[in-house]
């Protein structure tokens, strides 16, 4: 917290150049998590992760005198980030169509590596439709209230609560097919 | 929260990306800096030949309006001179007649 207070700080004594990059470098270290986690579970895919939190921070370098206060870093980290990995998840959909009831089934040996279904989850979730990706995203990976994510994503509150409820529901009805297909799997 | 939505958050942990991740963020920032450093470098040369431009030219058409307010006057002039030599010869032929006629 020492080192956001620090960075913002500077942000509003510092132009950008050399003198902003060591209060930069603070803000990066702390936020990389929070934006590289939003990235990879819309994407799934680590290089394409990586390369967009790398350019949400490049565009933060850029606007970096416009972020007045650290709350209003992690917004604007937030936002752009959720609208940069919805824009490169429809470029990918573009590419390979693939949806929810398409996305393979775990193998025997993932299943025995996500005893807590984490991973499977995780899988399931990048192939939601967009929309109930971002919802789900900040709000159990961000754990933000229904009105922030409305504010994030420029939707109704109750837009949010919809596409929360359809997802889970989407989610739910997944993992009961695969909890009982792995029963009958034992049965056998 | 539900035993379900529980799972959910576990699930979707945040997780660290690279742990070179910062200095290769920094590294670019860098070399974005000083792409733009470059192209203002590029912009103010093109300015400062753009102002030398406009100067010269002002200049030029300045000089060229000088020249053609001037062969203008001069046009004038003559036309002046012409009308003067013309109406004072018609005054001599007038007074001569006269002469004559008083003669």
């Amino acid at each position: 917290m020492a080192a956001l207070l620090a960075a913002t700080t500077s942000i509003a004594t510092s132009s950008t150049g050399q003198e902003a990059l060591p209060a930069f470098a603070a803000a990066v270290d702390l936020h990389k998590a929070m934006v590289y986690s939003i990235a990879w579970h819309f994407l799934h895919d680590r290089l394409a992760a990586d390369e967009l939190a790398q350019d949400v921070f490049l565009q933060l370098h850029k606007n970096w005198t416009r972020i007045q206060s650290p709350a209003h870093m992690v917004f604007w980290l937030r936002k752009v980030a959720t609208h940069r990995a919805i824009d490169a998840a429809r470029k990918r959909k573009a590419q390979a169509e693939t949806s929810l009831e398409e996305t393979d089934e775990p193998t025997v040996l993932e299943r025995m590596h996500d005893s807590f279904l984490a991973s499977y989850l995780e899988r399931m979730v990048a192939s939601l439709p967009e929309k109930q990706r971002s919802v789900i995203v900040l709000r159990y990976q961000e754990e933000l209230e229904l009105d922030e994510i409305a504010e994030v994503l420029g939707m109704n509150v109750s837009t949010v609560k919809t596409q929360i409820a359809r997802a889970l529901d989407l989610l739910r009805g997944k993992v009961s097919r695969r909890l009982e297909e792995g029963m009958d799997n034992d049965a056998i | 929260m539900t035993p379900f939505e529980d799972e959910l958050k576990q699930a979707l942990q945040r997780q660290e990306p690279a742990a070179d991740f910062t200095a290769r963020v920094l590294a670019r920032c860098a070399a974005e800096e000083t792409k733009a450093r470059g192209w203002f470098g590029t912009w103010r040369l093109g300015a400062v030949v753009a102002g030398l431009l406009i100067a010269v030219g002002g200049t030029v058409y300045q000089q060229h309006e000088r020249e053609v307010r001037g062969l203008a006057a001069k046009r004038k002039l003559i036309l002046a001179v012409h009308i003067a030599g013309s109406k004072l010869q018609e005054v001599q032929q007038r007074v001569a007649e006269s002469a004559e006629v008083d003669q």
